[in-house]
């Protein structure tokens, strides 16, 4: 089958399913109605949906009359679903409920006609609460459930789209831009709406992000867009609602340009040739089956925004910057921590405003105390972060036994009231004492009644007077490398190890010099006298003997030729010593005799 | 032309002087910023004076340790952990460092450590120990010398100086033997805000073996690139990316200061 055909046949198909769908939908019609938020703060807006369940369209009052409320209707939207050829649909129209005053309100229930018939809705019950007189902020909880990024808006299923023709890009799409207040002070944050409108007859491609700045104010990131479908001068629209927040930097007057959107939609074109029968258009539904893309830009109207400065007078000094409503809590997580352990105070910062150029609050009280800057963290209630809770965390370390903590003081700016605020918390109960290690300033009094140590003395610092947490004037420096490592005190070493080389070698030298020098020395300077006592012509026969058996004992090696020539010296002295003559000088003869003998054997001894 | 070595000397002297004294200028600059609550200028203006050419052999315990003040105001606690370090590596004695050293430690759910080498250098500066100890055994040797050759009948004497060779030389092994800077080499601390997780394998998917707390002191056993084998303690050992540590001791080829700013940074 031609796939041209295919699509005809199908297409009608469907047509007639959505034709005969109210037959078997008109005896199941629903309604319901459902409340964003129970209770909310002077100043907030809170939804309000009607779900009109198997019809596909109701009659709804455009504005609601409560007195206070200001209860409109901003737009609707639906849903057809098609399962086993069986049709559901069902359409939400929403309502946004402005407060004009604080108090209890009832929402009447709601007359809906719907394929001519009446339902009515149940009553609410609605609360609007003065911000300031609130115990604690409000938890905003999402209306509903955040719908797809950036969808590709689908056109209306029962609508008839144009055949081809000329596009009236004026009515095919613009933009709005809303927002709350048209005089914000410096630092206000104020929340900002930017709608799209794209007519459901054209099938649209969203591309890229919404461009929307200028010079002097600060938007936040777009989150997800909301879409919804509203009718204007009778046509049809698909709604893409941005919304952020926007806040001012400087004051002065301000023209924000703008908002713009990339987007493309497709537009009817021109049939080629073959498939411009007007039977087969027919057959479309009077749908052009071709079409073709088209590059748009959406834009909003301008937004002109008087920025005012904040007051300097009456600014109190706990000022950071905090501009908004707010309330003050404070709690102790661990109200009993060990001694020397830190507490944390964590203070909690609740309401709508700039939470993120809101500064920490001040402690106070704080004295005997060691604290660090806070810790922070955020948990918005709504998607734009202008509504939550700021916890600062703060790290305290007891320098002294205490039982309370710190209070905490923290002030902000109310743009309603044009005044400054100051909030304070109590000190609040608990039990912290100072670790033994890190209590350098208890007096010894004090810690005897405590019962607790005193601190150990450093070992002479010169940094030890510093007040904890001052830097430290003054700069030394230190080798990043040990003594053993560095090379001055290896040279150093190396040197000292010289020197009692060098002493011991001048002390050794001195003792030996002292005790006639070494062995050999004193041997040759004992062989060098024996020959001479030997030469020697006034010495007597006996000790001449003796001088040459000391000499060859001394100064020959072990030999046969000595051993004879000690024998034979040694008779002659005997012979001489016990007999006679051996108190008188000997003979020149024998002496040389004797000389000659003894130097023979001693070779280069007796020469040198 | 006799005059130019001591003309050269001078401008060496002039030279130097002035940069110390620019750099006392910037030191003071950083206080004065750190006092008046700014603690993210302060932190790097004391970067920025770390990174000087003098402070590249050497460090300043109080510049590191104002840096630390400065990091731990700014919320960094790891990265504060790490300049107190350092500041107690050059002078273990510093007292104020320590004491930051633990409340930090505390505040990051680290234990403080403790031991005899801690309370040893707590004490007695342990470049002290050496110097002295080495002056005192040096001294015992040359009396040693001098009574052995000179008055070696007094024994009494050589037994004293014997004791107090050994006991010098002994003051400086211990010195060396405590001194934090002998094994700052192989230590690094984990700098990075988020806890680390330890891999089996130097890859993101290796097997998770736990988490290093941010401030954790681990000795590097092994580096293999962007990789480091690390042990943290007992159970506590594996591969974690380089960039989620910073070495103990500065680089001193490169600028000390950069260290612990690219700390912060990761």
């Amino acid at each position: 089958m031609n796939p041209a055909l295919l699509r005809v046949w199908l297409t009608v198909l469907f047509l007639a399913c959505v034709a005969f769908a109210p037959f078997d939908r008109a005896a199941d019609i629903s309604v319901t109605a459902e409340m964003s938020r129970p209770e909310i703060s002077a100043g907030e807006m809170a939804e309000l949906q009607i779900k009109v369940t198997g019809a596909q369209q109701a009659d709804v009052p455009q504005r609601i009359a409560v007195d206070g409320l200001q209860v409109r209707l901003t737009g609707q939207s639906t849903q057809v679903q098609m399962v086993n050829f069986k049709v559901s649909s069902s359409v939400v129209y929403s309502y946004i409920v402005m407060p004009l005053r604080t108090g209890n309100f009832t929402i009447p229930g709601v007359t809906i006609t719907a394929d001519g018939r009446q339902f009515r809705t149940a009553p609410f019950q609605f609360a609007v609460a003065d911000t300031r007189d609130a115990p604690a902020p409000a938890v905003l909880q999402p209306a509903q459930s955040a719908p797809p990024p950036l969808p590709g808006l689908q056109p209306p299923p029962r609508r008839a789209r144009p055949a081809a023709q000329r596009v009236d890009e004026s009515r095919l799409s613009f933009g709005e831009i809303s927002c709350a207040k048209k005089a914000i002070f410096a630092g206000e944050v104020v929340p900002v709406e930017i709608r799209y409108y794209f007519d459901a007859n054209y099938q649209v491609q969203v591309r890229g992000k919404v461009d929307f700045g200028s010079e002097g104010i600060v938007a936040e990131r777009f989150p997800d867009p909301k879409e919804s479908r509203e009718e204007r001068d009778g046509t049809v629209y698909n709604v893409l609602t941005f919304r952020t927040l926007l806040s001012a930097v400087k004051p002065g007057t301000i023209d924000v340009p703008p908002a713009k959107l990339d987007c493309q939609v497709q537009v009817p074109g021109g049939a080629p040739p073959g498939f411009d029968d007007p039977i087969f258009r027919q057959l479309m539904g009077g749908q052009s089956p071709f079409m073709q893309s088209r590059d748009l830009q959406v834009k909003t109207g301008p937004l002109h925004l008087e920025i005012l400065p904040l007051p300097k007078e009456g600014r109190p000094s706990p000022f950071s910057g905090a501009v908004g409503q707010f309330d003050i809590d404070a709690v102790v997580p661990n109200p009993k921590p060990a001694p020397g352990d830190p507490v944390t105070l964590s203070v909690k910062i609740g309401g709508k405003g700039n939470f993120k150029g809101m500064g920490a609050p001040v402690l106070t009280d704080d004295e005997g105390w060691r604290s660090y800057p806070p810790t922070d963290k955020f948990d918005g209630s709504d998607e734009l972060s202008y509504s939550g809770v700021k916890s600062f965390d703060f790290t305290l370390i007891a320098q002294e036994t205490k039982n309370a903590s710190p209070g905490a003081e923290f002030s902000y700016f109310d743009p309603t009231t044009a005044k400054y605020v100051t909030l304070n918390t109590k000190p609040l109960p608990l039990q912290a004492s100072p670790g033994a290690a890190s209590n350098p300033t208890v007096t010894p009094d004090t810690t005897a009644g405590s019962g607790e140590k005193s601190p150990p003395k450093s070992s002479g610092s010169d940094h030890q007077e510093v007040k904890q947490g001052d830097p430290i004037a003054g700069i030394t420096l230190r080798s990043w490398k040990t003594p053993m490592a560095r090379s001055e005190f290896l040279i150093a070493t190396l040197a000292m190890l010289t020197a009692a080389a060098a002493l011991t070698g001048i002390l050794w030298y001195r003792h030996l010099q002292a005790h006639g020098g070494s062995a050999r020395a004193r041997r040759r300077r004992r062989i060098s006298e024996l020959l001479e006592s030997v030469r020697s012509e006034s010495l007597d026969a006996t000790a001449t003997f003796e001088a040459a058996l000391g000499y060859l004992e001394l100064a020959v090696p072990a030999s046969e030729e000595r051993e004879a020539l000690i024998n034979s010296i040694t008779s002659r002295r005997d012979q001489l010593k016990y007999g006679a003559g051996g108190t008188r000088p000997l003979a020149s003869a024998e002496r040389a005799e004797i000389l000659t003998a003894i130097t023979g054997l001693s070779g280069n001894t007796h020469r040198s | 032309m006799r005059r130019f070595p001591s003309i050269l000397c001078l401008l060496c002297v002039v030279a130097l002087s002035s940069l110390h004294a620019d750099t006392a200028s910037q030191a003071q600059a950083a206080a004065e910023s750190l006092r008046s609550g700014h603690p993210i200028d302060a932190a790097s203006r004391y970067r920025t004076v770390l990174t000087d050419s003098s402070f590249r052999a050497a460090g300043s315990p109080e510049l590191w340790y104002n840096l630390g003040l400065a990091e731990e105001k700014s919320a960094n606690a790891a990265v504060a952990s790490l300049c107190y370090r350092r500041a107690l590596l050059l002078d273990p004695t510093f007292t104020p460092a320590q004491r930051q050293l633990e409340t930090v430690l505390v505040t990051l759910g680290l234990p403080v450590p403790s031991g005899w080498h801690e309370s040893v250098r707590q004490a007695l500066h342990p470049e002290m120990l050496v110097v002295a100890g080495s002056i005192l055994g040096w001294v015992g040797v040359f009396g040693l010398i001098l009574l052995v050759f000179l008055a070696p009948w007094r024994k009494l004497a050589i037994g004293a100086v014997i004791v107090l060779v050994i006991l010098g030389h002994g003051a400086a092994s211990l010195g060396t033997l405590v001194d934090p800077r002998r094994v700052a080499a192989d230590k690094a601390v984990v700098t990075a805000k988020k806890a680390p997780v330890l891999h089996a394998t130097p890859a993101d998917s290796g097997a998770p073996g736990g988490t290093l707390t941010p401030g954790i002191l681990v000795s590097v056993l092994s580096r293999n690139g962007a990789w480091w084998y690390v042990s943290g303690g007992p159970g506590l050992t594996g591969w974690i990316p380089s960039d989620t540590v910073t070495p103990l001791l500065p680089a001193v080829s490169s600028s000390a200061g950069g260290s612990a700013g690219s700390a912060g940074g990761s």
